[in-house]
């Protein structure tokens, strides 16, 4: 019935490394005096590579994070034979192509690199995860690597924590890797509430070696292991009205919505809020 | 508790023996555990000198009233009634007997006490009051405050517990009523003979008889139909006993005589349809992989008198009386069934036939409920399914998931001082935030260029330069080794932990201080009263005593500590910044308001 | 220096524990740096990519920092480990500080295989070679019948009889070296010790088991082991299922692929013109790391508190094995039903099992569903066999001789004293003057008594 070798054997150190990648052309664009595409590629499919060779049940998947798509752009188990990082460049190629022509109808350029819809690639890659944790009792430990350069969207704040939610109950840790110029609030929050590493590379040009350091680590290692830790985190939410990122402002006192102006009505939840002017404006700044 | 408690709260009063009463005037002194009253004419012999743990309650008159009253009512059923000049000397004192009594009733003592009848709004039951004292004697950090606010006098009694209702609520809701079960004795009708009579006398009490139709749904079927219509309650009960009577006697056949004879007699004799049916119902719903006849292998009931009346050498009888046999463990079962299942109904024992009809709606409800044989069918489905798999083998239903981690606002205080570190950064970055000079089309471009070099010239190699990886590592190296010193051991360690535990807790205390009176501070806004006012003021005065000390607390720490507490500090003084700010606009407000409306308000 | 001593205990020890020379001689093949790799415990792998572009030196103190004070030890297995397999090399700098260094042949292959990925010296078959390749699930059943067949003839040589014919009997011998005693030729050999406590291993340490006593033999049959290894090693990253051509392999190659094919290692396949050989799962596990304690599989064995145990299980093998130390009542379908009896016990503890080794078969082999439970196997079961095996153990029979009538109390003193000088000492009862010594020392005890005579 089972054969002699069994179908799964699994060590501790077995991971699935879900890998998303900013695809932003503006960023990388304007980035790319400092630190070109091509070598950002060049690090990280090393790096992918290298976890590859680990061990030969190392599962890694690439999500690419565009402006207006995402999409699944490596699996490594896909195959029979294990696949090197290298075959997903053509992926990423038509993954760019079909990002570009769905940004042709609003082509207003030249003012701010924007954000790429980190809030969807997360939820894609928890959804893969979803599907690995039902697969049955036993598969590799899962975690989820953001290599992240863009400013945040605030407009994606309430999906972007709706994910980081999802993720710490599943047990899953996000690890961010900044590559921009910013610090990212929402990944520095994400990583924080999920236990992953948070960091900011000083020298993009030694990434691979950040990347292999750091990001490397599996999940069982980890727990006797003392990784980079970050020295604060911002925990400034953004307001559902504007989604401005705010210090302080105006929280429904029936479903906890945060505004930074007074509103007449929740628009969440429909409550109307009382007569004055100055409802019940908490200072917020905690969470 | 002991610091404050040493505070004496000297007021002028009148006592008075009754509420039309003038009053002899005087001192009220309160101090932690008692009050005495001192009357200004030392001859008066209304003195008194009274410990706190006497007294259950108080009363008050409402703010505006005619007179400042305060009533404290005694153990013993005495009370004493001051009247004072003012409502606010009035209300010190009670603040201040309010706390005194929650304090000497943490001392030990529970006061049994029917709830008085209500003069005022913060008329508070002993069994509230409790509550409130349970839960501060459970939470050390709402004891803290409450001794801050309540008996430092920033806030009143009903104040701070206003916010904090539902605590209130969740302690109370946890302990359900207590209903009284049935007896559990079974009501095995002993007649009681006579020698000398052929007389039987059987003793109903509204007890018995509850159970009575708790345990045979036939009886009580019976009584609704015959009583009063076809026979009085009185005959209705002799002819039951009387079949009771037979049974007693275990005289199969003359029961099926006497039941021939009398059509009513027989329902009492024969066995109970409804009970059939429940069982049969009952069986229906028993665990369908529960094999019932492999108990008949456990040899219980074949075992010779197992302490159980029986009546074997009877079993020869014809089959046409075997519905006037009744088994002694079919009776006991129906008894253990109907004890289990407790006193559903809530009616007064009195009226026979209310409970009747009580017992027969529940019952009703109960078969309802679970009549619509689509929904039975449907759920046994479900248990065969979930049972023919041995429970060792079944997969958990979910992955597991981790409880859901809204931290304890606690956990996040020392990350605060992130805000304090990115506003920082954020105006680095703005000055060097590139500007994206390219177009979307370009930029894509240039993106696919990336993607094709690679692909084409394959990996750089070697992907990293030595120096640069060496310098990485170190870097690295240095960080996690820096954050050790600084940050603790552990890397689960934060800030505070590295703090001196004196500073920590200090500074905690002042954080869960100034939450507390940030809350009653913007929850009085907008102002629409005057006592809203005078709160909003004394807040403001409260807060602003803290404002010195936080300096305080960030000068004391040694220097190499200093930064980080700061940066602790630095959000508590922007949110009491911003709620002086915002009382001082609205002063502002007010003030030019005033010109056009006479009071403010 | 290295402080832990390598115990073979599985292929990668065994690689580990070849000569220095050699060891070098491996790492020229990029194949046997990944494998080696792949072997290595995590923090060990982790140090090798941190390492992995550095060419200075680096202190042992920078690895140390990012160890919690609990990881303390594993960070020093890692490091012996990666010493051991010369992977770094261990230096002393001017401040006495350790530093390490990685092996520049081991470097430069790992970083070519991040950068290119490996090249196998041989192409798999085009598909279009004319035959039809076993899927996947017929490769799988093929290692599985090839591997069982060989484990029932070790339990019971006349069973697999039919079975054996597609074994070499040569093979055979090489194999069951150390398993199998067979006193004379007319008596049919019997399971050793060794033998039963193999059949309790799981299957990659088994496999590991085979390899190790092949390659142990091969020096014998003039074959290199450095030689034999590193084929092996390239062997396992082939892709299972693939067709590889005979002929590109040397001669002394193609003998081992024949062997290899016996033991269900390659599925050999004769094409039209050449000969192809088809690598199965068992061969791509060679490679495998498997750190000790750590690894799970799926299990089928269910044990009761009353002492029944299930196994999910059709496989005759599996059947085979429970009834080594347990009493099996009957075989459904899909389901083994027995019990652990003293009875059982005592003849698997006759055989030479131990406790502790059933123990750890039923928990490895532990059903998911209850392998998820702490304990997986029920204590009282653990414990009983536990006690059942000390039973067997509580009286110790020692060759002894006893000593009485001794001429004075001073001479049976004396007596007393010096077996206890030359450890010899059982017992003594001082009143009757009784002593008893074993049966070693007794000449000693004998030429002092008689020296105390004269």
């Amino acid at each position: 019935m089972s054969p002699p070798v069994p179908s799964k054997i699994l060590t501790d150190d077995v991971s699935l490394l879900m890998v998303l990648i900013d695809t932003n052309p503006h960023f990388w664009s304007s980035i790319k005096p400092h630190f070109s595409f091509s070598k950002f590629l060049s690090h990280v499919l090393a790096f992918l590579n290298s976890i590859l060779l680990l061990n030969q049940l190392n599962q890694v998947v690439v999500i690419a994070t565009g402006i207006n798509a995402c999409g699944y752009v490596f699996d490594s188990s896909s195959g029979s034979v294990s696949q090197r990082a290298e075959s997903l460049l053509p992926k990423l190629e038509e993954f760019a192509e079909n990002d570009e022509s769905l940004s042709e109808r609003d082509d207003d350029s030249g003012n701010g690199v924007g954000s790429s819809l980190l809030s969807g690639s997360l939820s894609m890659a928890l959804c893969y995860i979803q599907r690995v944790f039902r697969s049955g009792p036993l598969h590799p430990q899962p975690r989820i690597l953001c290599l992240h350069g863009s400013p945040d969207g605030p407009g994606q704040y309430v999906a972007i924590m709706n994910s980081i939610f999802s993720a710490q109950r599943s047990m899953v840790p996000i690890d961010s890797c900044v590559v921009g110029i910013q610090h990212s609030a929402f990944l520095q929050q994400a990583s924080y509430i999920t236990g992953g590493v948070y960091l900011k590379p000083q020298q993009l040009d030694g990434l691979f070696q950040y990347l292999a350091t750091v990001f490397a680590t599996d999940l069982h290692s980890r727990n006797f292991l003392r990784l980079p830790k970050p020295v604060g985190v911002d925990f400034r939410a953004s307001c559902f009205c504007h989604k401005n990122t705010i210090d302080m402002g105006f929280i429904c006192s029936v479903c906890l919505s945060i505004f930074c102006k007074h509103q007449k009505k929740c628009s969440t939840c429909g409550s109307t809020f009382g007569q004055a002017k100055t409802h019940d404006p908490s200072a917020s700044q905690q969470r | 508790m002991a610091d404050k408690q040493q505070q004496v709260v000297v007021k002028r009063a009148r006592h008075k023996s009754s509420v039309k009463d003038p009053g002899t005037p005087g001192v009220l002194k309160l101090t932690k555990d008692r009050f005495t009253f001192m009357p200004n004419d030392p001859s008066s012999p209304v003195k008194h000198n009274v410990e706190f743990r006497t007294i259950k309650g108080h009363k008050f008159t409402k703010d505006g009233t005619k007179q400042a009253l305060l009533n404290l009512t005694q153990d013993q059923g005495g009370n004493y009634i001051f009247e004072f000049e003012n409502f606010p000397d009035r209300n010190v004192c009670k603040d201040f007997v309010a706390s005194a009594i929650a304090l000497s009733g943490e001392a030990g003592r529970t006061v049994p006490e029917k709830p008085a009848v209500p003069i005022q709004d913060e008329q508070l039951s002993a069994a509230e009051m409790e509550r409130r004292i349970k839960l501060l004697q459970e939470d050390s950090d709402l004891q803290k405050l409450h001794k801050q606010f309540v008996i430092g006098g920033i806030l009143s009694e009903a104040e701070f517990w206003a916010t904090r209702k539902k605590l209130l609520e969740q302690n109370y809701s946890r302990r359900p009523k207590q209903r009284v079960a049935l007896k559990n004795d079974m009501w095995s009708t002993k007649p009681l003979a006579d020698g000398q009579s052929n007389r039987v006398t059987f003793n109903l009490t509204p007890e018995i008889i509850l159970q009575i139709f708790a345990e045979k749904p036939a009886v009580r079927q019976a009584y609704l139909n015959f009583v009063p219509n076809k026979m009085t309650e009185k005959e209705f009960w002799t002819k039951y006993s009387r079949a009771e009577y037979l049974h007693s006697t275990k005289n199969v056949i003359a029961a099926a005589a006497e039941a021939a004879e009398d059509e009513e007699l027989a329902v009492f004799l024969k066995q109970d349809d409804m009970l059939v049916n429940e069982a049969r119902k009952k069986i229906r719903q028993v665990d369908p992989t529960l094999d019932m006849e492999a108990d008949e292998g456990d040899d219980y009931m074949h075992l010779p008198d197992h302490g159980l009346p029986r009546n074997d050498n009877k079993d020869v009888l014809d089959s046409q009386y075997e519905p006037y046999r009744r088994s002694f463990s079919q009776h006991l079962n129906q008894h253990a069934a109907v004890v289990l299942q407790g006193r559903v109904i809530d009616v007064e024992l009195g009226d026979t036939r209310s409970v009747a009809e009580a017992l027969a709606r529940t019952k009703h409800a109960e078969l309802a409920k679970d009549a619509s044989d689509v929904y039975l069918d449907k759920e046994r489905l479900e248990r065969i399914s979930r049972m023919t798999e041995i429970e060792d083998l079944q997969a958990p239903r979910d992955p597991a998931v981790a409880p859901l981690s809204i931290k304890d606002p606690r956990d996040y205080f020392d990350s605060q001082q992130a805000n304090a570190f990115s506003t920082l950064g954020d105006t680095v970055s703005g000055a060097k935030q590139l500007k994206c000079s390219v177009s979307t089309r370009e930029a894509y471009c240039s993106l696919k260029e990336c993607i094709s070099e690679i692909k084409f010239q394959g990996l750089t190699e070697p992907t990293i330069n030595s120096e640069v990886a060496f310098k990485v590592l170190n870097g690295l190296a240095q960080n996690i080794s820096s954050n050790k010193y600084h940050l603790g051991r552990n890397p689960n360690e934060s800030v505070l932990d590295s703090l001196p535990k004196i500073t920590r807790e200090e500074l905690l205390l002042h954080w869960s201080s100034i939450q507390e009176l940030l809350k009653h501070f913007w929850s009085s806004y907008p102002i629409t009263t005057k006592y809203l006012l005078t709160k909003a003021t004394k807040l403001k005065d409260a807060m602003s005593q803290i404002y010195p000390k936080l300096q305080e607390i960030k000068e004391s720490v040694q220097s190499d500590l200093r930064h980080q507490v700061s940066l602790l500090v630095q959000p508590m003084l922007q949110a009491l910044d911003a709620a002086f700010a915002h009382y001082d606009a609205d002063v502002q407000n007010r003030l030019a308001r005033s010109g056009e409306r006479p009071n403010g308000f | 220096m290295p402080q832990v001593k390598i115990v073979a205990k599985n292929f990668m020890d065994m690689v580990a524990s070849l000569p220095a020379m050699k060891l070098d001689k491996l790492y020229q093949n990029a194949f046997i740096c990944q494998a080696i790799l792949r072997s290595m415990p995590p923090l060990a792998k982790r140090y090798v990519l941190q390492l992995l572009f550095i060419d200075a030196p680096v202190t042992g103190k920078m690895l140390e920092e990012s160890v919690l004070a609990d990881g303390l030890s594993k960070h020093k297995v890692a490091i012996d480990r990666l010493v051991q397999l010369r992977v770094l090399t261990e230096a002393l700098d001017r401040k006495k500080e350790a530093t390490y260094r990685m092996n520049p042949t081991f470097q430069m292959n790992v970083q070519k295989l991040i950068v290119h990925g490996g090249v196998l010296p041989r192409e798999p078959m085009p598909s279009t070679a004319g035959f039809r390749l076993p899927s996947l699930e017929e490769l799988d059943a093929y290692a599985v019948q090839q591997w069982e067949c060989f484990l029932l003839h070790l339990i019971s040589s006349s069973e697999a009889e039919k079975a054996t014919t597609n074994i070499s009997s040569s093979m055979m011998k090489v194999f069951q070296r150390g398993l199998l005693s067979q006193k004379d030729d007319k008596e049919p050999p019997r399971l050793t010790e060794g033998g039963f406590q193999f059949l309790l291993m799981d299957t990659n340490a088994q496999l590991w088991y085979i390899i190790r006593e092949y390659i142990g033999n091969s020096e014998e049959r003039g074959l290199d082991s450095a030689d034999l290894v590193s084929f092996l090693l390239e062997l396992s990253f082939h892709a299972t299922g693939e067709a590889y051509n005979i002929n590109t392999l040397s001669d002394i190659q193609r003998a081992i692929i024949r062997d290899l094919a016996d033991l269900g290692l390659v599925k050999l396949q004769q094409g039209r013109k050449e000969s192809w050989f088809i690598p199965t799962k068992l061969a791509t596990n060679l490679s495998i790391s498997l750190s000790d304690t750590s690894s799970r599989k799926q299990g089928y064995v269910v044990v009761e508190t009353n002492f029944r145990m299930y196994a999910y299980s059709s496989s005759k093998l599996h059947c085979e094995i429970l009834r080594l130390f347990a009493r099996v009542e009957y075989q459904l379908p899909n389901l083994i039903v027995g019990a652990i009896t003293k009875e059982s016990l005592y003849k698997a503890f006759q055989n030479g099992i131990t406790a502790e080794q059933i123990i750890s078969f039923l928990q490895q082999n532990a059903h998911p569903r209850v392998a998820e439970r702490i304990p997986t196997v029920p204590e009282n079961v653990t414990d009983q066999i536990r006690l059942w095996e000390s039973d067997l153990n509580r009286v110790e029979c020692i060759p002894a001789h006893f000593f009485e009538e001794f001429p004075s109390r001073e001479v049976f003193e004396a007596a007393c004293d010096h077996a206890r000088e030359c450890g010899g000492f059982l017992w003594e009862n001082s009143k009757k003057m009784w002593l008893v010594v074993k049966a070693e020392s007794f000449a000693y005890m004998k030429e002092f008594l008689r020296g105390k005579k004269q």
